[in-house]
C-alpha cells in the first residue's frame, strides 16, 4: 500500500519453477472460491427477492441523495463539532498531564484513563439518561458531540503527549538559552513541532469520532443513520438502505484514513517512521 | 441514588453484567486473534486473490462504524434468511472489527523484522517455517504486544454495542440504560458501570506494559 | 588443477527491468581461493555474490557449487546455501537473539548439532573473532565492528565450503573496519575459500589470490593484484583506480 518495502515483497522467496506451479494453482483455486463465494451471497440475495427493483430503484431519484445527503450532513457536522471539541479537552489534558504541579497532573492521568477505558455508548446514555436529571438540558446535537468527544479526548491527549515528547530536548535547550521562558518555550518552541509530527494520527483520530457519532440514534439526532430510517419505513427497504449506508461510511473513513496516510507521508522525512497515536479505538 | 442502596438493590446484577462484558471481551478477543492471523497469512501470500481478500477485508471493516455492522447483522440480514441469535450477532460484530485492526498490527510486527534478517536466515539454510519460527515470528510477536494490548481494551469498549440488543444477562452498559428506565439511578449508576470498565481497561493495560518491557527489544 | 572449482559461475545474464545487470557472468572459485570482487557503485558486484547463493536469481546461465547445480527452490537450495556462508553489509544479525544464540541457531536448527556441541564450537568461533565475551549481549548492544565478527562467526559455524562477503566493511565507522578486515585476513590465510565484494584496495591487494574488476554488469578483468593493481588492462580499470587513488 505505501511505497516503503513490506514485508509481504520479502517473506517468501522469489519463486522457483516448482513454487511458480503451487502459487498458479493456489491463485487459481482461491480466485474460484472468492469467485464461488460472491456467487452464493448473490444467490442469496435472488432467492430472497432483495434484487428486487423496488428496493434499490428509488436510489435513482435525486430526493433520495439529498435526504441522505442531509443525513451525512449532520453526521459530518456532528463530527467535526465533536473533532474540535476532543482537540480542545485534549489539549488541556495533556498539558494537565505533562504539567510540574503534581496534583493537576495526577488529575490529568486519572481523566485520561476514564476517557480511555470507558465506551462512548456509556457516555452518551450518561448524557442522554443522567445528565437531565441533573438539570443539564443539551439540544441532540451537543448530546452527541459532547459524549464521543469525551471517549476521544484521552486518546488524543496521549497522542499530542507523545508528540511533545518526541521533540529533541535540544530544542527546549536551546530556545532556553536564548532567553525565552519556559511557557513561550513550550508554546512557541515545542508545541508547533509537537503538532505538525502528529497531524497524521490526529487525522485518523477523526475516523473514531466519525465511527462514534453513529450512535446519534439513541438521542435521535438526524445523522445519517437516522435519515436511513426514514428512507427504510418511507420505501420499505431495510437491507438495500443500510448496505448503502454502511457503504457511505466505510468510503468516507476511508478517505480519512488515505489522508492521514498521505499527511504522514509529508511531515515523516524519508525512511523515518511517521509517529502514529496509540489510537485502537475501533 | 447513593452507591450502597444501588449497590445492595442492583450488586448481583453489576456483577453479572461485569462478567458478561469480560466473557464478551475474552470470547471476541480470542476470535479476533485467530481471523487477525488468518487475514495476515493470507496478505502476505503471494497469492493474489488471497491478498485481495484480506486487504478488503480489512479496508472494511476498519471503516464500518460498529453500530452500522450490528445493524447490518441484527436487522438486515433476516431478510436473506440468516436468523441469527442476538448475542451471536453481537459476538458477530465485537470479532470481525478488531479482526481487522489485529491484522494491521501483525503486519506492523512484522515489518520490524526487515529484509536483511531473513536473507541471513536464508543464507543460514533455514527453509521457510524455520524462518517464520526462528526470526519472524518471534520479533514480530514481540512488537506487537502493546498493539495488541490496546486491541484488548478496545475490543471490551466494542463490547458495550451488546446494549443495543436484548441480552439477559446484560453487559455493563446496557445494566445502566436498565437501571435509569427502571429506577432513577442518577450519576452514580454509570459511575459504577464506568469505574468497572475503565479498571479493567488499566489492569489490562498494566499487565500489557508489564509483557511489553520484559520483550521489547532495543533496535 | 583438475580440482573441481568451488564455486563455478557459467554464462549468468541477469535484468532489472531493462537494465542488464549482470551480462554472460564466467567465474570458477577453486578451494582455498580468495577471489575480490571490485568496481564501481552499481557495477553488479554485488549484485554477483548474491546470486551466488541465489538470495538473487538469474534469468539464464549456471551456478554450480563443488560441482552441483544450485537447485532453485526447496529443502535442496537450503541444504545446499547452508554449505554456503554469507556475511552481509547491515550485518543482519537476528536481533531477538543473544550474540551466541545467533551463533548456534543455524547448526542446531539447520545441522542438527546437539546443543552442548553447538555452544562450545560457538564459544570458541567467538573467542577466534574476538567476542567471546559478548556472548551473552544483544546484537543491538554491540558495536557495528564487534556485530560485524559475530556475523563471520554466525557464518563458521556452518562450517561452510566458501563465504561471500557483500561488502562487509561499508557500513562501518573507520576505527571499526580495521578489525574486521584483520578476522578476514586470518581467514584468509587459514585457507578459507572467500570471494568478497569490497571497497578496500588495501584488502584487495594484500590479500585476494585474484582480483576481478566489473563494471556495468561485465567482469571486465581478473589477474593477480600485483599484477592488476600495477597494470591495469582495460581504460576502465585504469580510471577507477586512478579514481580511487586520488582520494
Amino acid at each position: 500500500m505505501s511505497a516503503q518495502p513490506s514485508i509481504r515483497d520479502f517473506l517468501y522467496e522469489p519463486p522457483g519453477p516448482r513454487a511458480r506451479r503451487r502459487i498458479t494453482a493456489a491463485t487459481v483455486v482461491s480466485a474460484a472460491a472468492v469467485a464461488a463465494g460472491l456467487a452464493l451471497v448473490v444467490r442469496q440475495f435472488a432467492v430472497t427477492g432483495q434484487l428486487d427493483a423496488r428496493y434499490w430503484s428509488f436510489f435513482a431519484r435525486a430526493t433520495t441523495w439529498r435526504f441522505l445527503g442531509q443525513g451525512l450532513a449532520g453526521t459530518v457536522k456532528a463530527a467535526l463539532a465533536a473533532g474540535a471539541l476532543t482537540f480542545c479537552m485534549g489539549l488541556l489534558l495533556m498539558l494537565g498531564r505533562i504539567s510540574r504541579f503534581r496534583p493537576l497532573q495526577a488529575v490529568s492521568r486519572v481523566l485520561i484513563e476514564f476517557s480511555r477505558g470507558v465506551p462512548t455508548l456509556l457516555f452518551i446514555y450518561f448524557f442522554f439518561l443522567a445528565a437531565p436529571q441533573l438539570g443539564l438540558k443539551l439540544s441532540a446535537f451537543w448530546k452527541v458531540a459532547v459524549p464521543v468527544a469525551l471517549s476521544a479526548a484521552g486518546m488524543v491527549a496521549e497522542v499530542l503527549r507523545s508528540g511533545v515528547n518526541a521533540v529533541p530536548r535540544g530544542q527546549t535547550e536551546a530556545a532556553l538559552s536564548l532567553g525565552m521562558r519556559d511557557g513561550s518555550v513550550f508554546f512557541k518552541i515545542v508545541f508547533p513541532q509537537a503538532l505538525r509530527s502528529v497531524v497524521p494520527a490526529l487525522i485518523s483520530e477523526l475516523v473514531i469520532v466519525l465511527k462514534d457519532t453513529t450512535f446519534a440514534y439513541v438521542v435521535n439526532y438526524a445523522d445519517l443513520m437516522q435519515n436511513a430510517k426514514v428512507l427504510i419505513s418511507n420505501y420499505d427497504a431495510l437491507l438495500s438502505v443500510y448496505l448503502v449506508v454502511a457503504v457511505i461510511y466505510i468510503l468516507i473513513n476511508y478517505a480519512v484514513n488515505k489522508l492521514a496516510e498521505a499527511a504522514a507521508r509529508r511531515t515523516a522525512p524519508a525512511g523515518k517512521e511517521p509517529l502514529h497515536g496509540t489510537d485502537t479505538r475501533n | 441514588m447513593d452507591i450502597s442502596t444501588l449497590l445492595t438493590q442492583f450488586g448481583d446484577k453489576y456483577w453479572l453484567a461485569l462478567l458478561t462484558t469480560w466473557q464478551l471481551t475474552v470470547i471476541s478477543f480470542a476470535g479476533a486473534l485467530v481471523l487477525g492471523v488468518l487475514l495476515t497469512v493470507c496478505r502476505v501470500a503471494p497469492v493474489m486473490p488471497l491478498r485481495w481478500v484480506g486487504d478488503f477485508y480489512v479496508q472494511i471493516f476498519r471503516n464500518i462504524p460498529g453500530a452500522a455492522l450490528l445493524i447490518l447483522l441484527v436487522y438486515a440480514l433476516p431478510y436473506l434468511k440468516v436468523v441469527l441469535p442476538y448475542k451471536t450477532c453481537v459476538l458477530t460484530a465485537t470479532t470481525l472489527i478488531p479482526a481487522a485492526f489485529c491484522s494491521e498490527y501483525l503486519m506492523a510486527g512484522m515489518n520490524t523484522v526487515g529484509k536483511g534478517q531473513i536473507e541471513a536466515a536464508r543464507s543460514l539454510g533455514m527453509t521457510f517455517p524455520q524462518i517464520l519460527k526462528n526470526v519472524v515470528m518471534p520479533q514480530a510477536l514481540r512488537s506487537s504486544v502493546l498493539p495488541l494490548t490496546n486491541l484488548l481494551v478496545a475490543t471490551m469498549l466494542t463490547t458495550a454495542l451488546a446494549s443495543q440488543v436484548p441480552l439477559n444477562p446484560t453487559d455493563l452498559t446496557g445494566l445502566v440504560s436498565y437501571i435509569n428506565t427502571h429506577a432513577v439511578g442518577g450519576v452514580t449508576a454509570f459511575f459504577i458501570s464506568a469505574v468497572l470498565y475503565c479498571g479493567t481497561a488499566v489492569v489490562i493495560g498494566q499487565l500489557g506494559s508489564w509483557l511489553d518491557r520484559k520483550v521489547r527489544l532495543q533496535r | 588443477m583438475a580440482q573441481t572449482p568451488v564455486i563455478e559461475l557459467r554464462h549468468i545474464q541477469k535484468h532489472f527491468g531493462t537494465l542488464h545487470v549482470l551480462k554472460d557472468i564466467n567465474l570458477s572459485v577453486a578451494q582455498g581461493e580468495v577471489v575480490v570482487i571490485i568496481g564501481p557503485s552499481g557495477s553488479g558486484k554485488s549484485t554477483l555474490c548474491r546470486t551466488i547463493n541465489r538470495l538473487e536469481t538469474i534469468d539464464s546461465g549456471e551456478i554450480l557449487i563443488d560441482g552441483a547445480a544450485l537447485p532453485q527452490e526447496g529443502r535442496e537450495l537450503a541444504r545446499l546455501r547452508a554449505q554456503v556462508g554469507m556475511v552481509f553489509q547491515s550485518f543482519n544479525l537476528f536481533a531477538h537473539k543473544t550474540v551466541l544464540d545467533n551463533v548456534t541457531i543455524g547448526p542446531m536448527d539447520v545441522l542438527k548439532t546437539p546443543k552442548q556441541q553447538a555452544r562450545e564450537e560457538a564459544m570458541t568461533l567467538l573467542r577466534r573473532v574476538g567476542v567471546d565475551t559478548q556472548a551473552a549481549k544483544l546484537p543491538a548492544q554491540l558495536s557495528g565492528g564487534q556485530q560485524q565478527r559475530v556475523a563471520i562467526a554466525r557464518a563458521l559455524a556452518m562450517h561452510p565450503k566458501a563465504i561471500l562477503f557483500d561488502e562487509p566493511t561499508s557500513a562501518l565507522d573507520p576505527e571499526m573496519i580495521g578489525e574486521v578486515l584483520e578476522v578476514m585476513t586470518r581467514l584468509a590465510r587459514e585457507g578459507m575459500t572467500m570471494v568478497v565484494v569490497t571497497h578496500e584496495m588495501g584488502f584487495a591487494r594484500k590479500v585476494a589470490d585474484r582480483v576481478v574488476f566489473m563494471d556495468s554488469g561485465e567482469i571486465l578483468e581478473q589477474n593477480t593484484p600485483e599484477e592488476f593493481f600495477t597494470h591495469p588492462q582495460t581504460k576502465r580499470a585504469q580510471d577507477f583506480l586512478d579514481s580511487i587513488l586520488k582520494h
